[in-house]
């Protein structure tokens, strides 16, 4: 049974990741299409960060004292300083755990 | 010769350009590992989760239903739309992936994750490179299937993984990735509308949050950016 599931979340995984990539796909990108899209990855990569900075643990939490907000307000900090994408991760996540334990 | 060392370098290229997402990511695959065998999976149905669906987010929400007894039914509807974002990065990824041949197209649709997306999206207008494509999406399904089993030994050994605040890590990385991002109006007001969308209908509990809020940030950006085109 759980085979099943696992086989079936698969194929519909799959389905939608190859879907679009598929040419035999009758679709024409023009370009005002290709210029929806360029906001996929600030939109997308958006939209799974808000749930888990403002709801941590599932209940809403928009304190200015969660550590979640704070510890994602350095990554933004530290990116726009440092440039560099691993450093601004470990010293974000490194500042996240400052602020649990000290809240 | 000159071809298949280049593709090598290419390979290798990616495999270390992912190598920090890997390591964001370990926590969730750590937690995926460990959650399915609290959830009463064998070790064996708890590493193909990982190794067959290798879609986070989808996983650890089907496990959570595996345990509170949902149907299959509503497992598979929850994973359909999940996992939707998939479809417009896939669109997106288009004209690079699209007239490869068969086994790169199934191979990369495969592999085609957020952290794979993440890295390559850019590289569709710069110059795509298949190989470089393959090295992250293969080396983040080695790393995520290697914590995964990680997960599944310690799972047992590490009580309430879940209240360890791992997940910050991913959230941390998405944010050092859009923030060089943002740099005209039309971005910040879809990464504004997404992120305030993805908080509320979180709270309302839709299980189409992710996507509906991801394109409603989309749609605002690029009613944005046509409004101040239009103007002289």
């Amino acid at each position: 049974m759980i085979y099943v599931l696992i086989f079936a979340m698969g194929a519909i995984v799959f389905g939608n990741r190859y879907l679009f990539l598929e040419p035999r796909l009758p679709l024409r990108l023009t370009r005002r299409v290709r210029d929806f899209l360029a906001f996929s990855v600030p939109g997308m990569l958006t939209a799974i960060c808000g749930p888990i900075i403002f709801m941590p643990g599932h209940s809403l939490n928009v304190s200015p004292l969660n550590p979640y907000i704070l510890g994602g307000v350095c990554a933004v900090l530290l990116m726009l300083w440092t440039k560099r994408v691993l450093t601004s991760v470990v010293l974000s996540v490194c500042a996240f755990y400052f602020f649990r334990w000290l809240i | 010769m000159l071809a298949s060392s280049s593709a090598n370098q290419a390979f290798y290229r990616g495999a270390i350009a992912v190598l920090p997402l890997s390591f964001a990511c370990a926590p969730w695959g750590l937690l995926v590992g460990s959650l399915a065998i609290g959830a009463g999976l064998s070790p064996l149905e708890g590493q193909g989760l990982s190794a067959i669906v290798f879609a986070g987010a989808a996983q650890l929400v089907a496990i959570g239903m595996i345990k509170g007894g949902a149907s299959l039914l509503s497992i598979l509807v929850t994973t359909l739309l999940l996992t939707s974002q998939h479809l417009l990065y896939a669109m997106h990824m288009r004209p690079a992936i699209a007239p490869l041949p068969g086994r790169w197209r199934i191979g990369l649709g495969f592999l085609l994750t957020d952290e794979f997306f993440a890295l390559n999206s850019q590289q569709v207008a710069k110059g795509f490179d298949r190989w470089f494509a393959l090295g992250v999406g293969f080396t983040f399904y080695v790393a995520w299937n290697l914590c995964t089993l990680a997960g599944i030994v310690l799972g047992r050994s590490i009580p309430n993984l879940e209240s360890l605040g791992l997940e910050f890590s991913i959230a941390a990385t998405f944010v050092a990735l859009v923030t060089p991002l943002v740099k005209s109006l039309p971005v910040v007001i879809c990464v504004a509308v997404s992120l305030f969308c993805s908080v509320l209908l979180s709270y309302w509990g839709w299980q189409s949050a992710l996507v509906v809020s991801g394109l409603a940030g989309m749609v605002a950006g690029f009613t944005a950016k046509c409004v101040l085109e239009a103007k002289p």
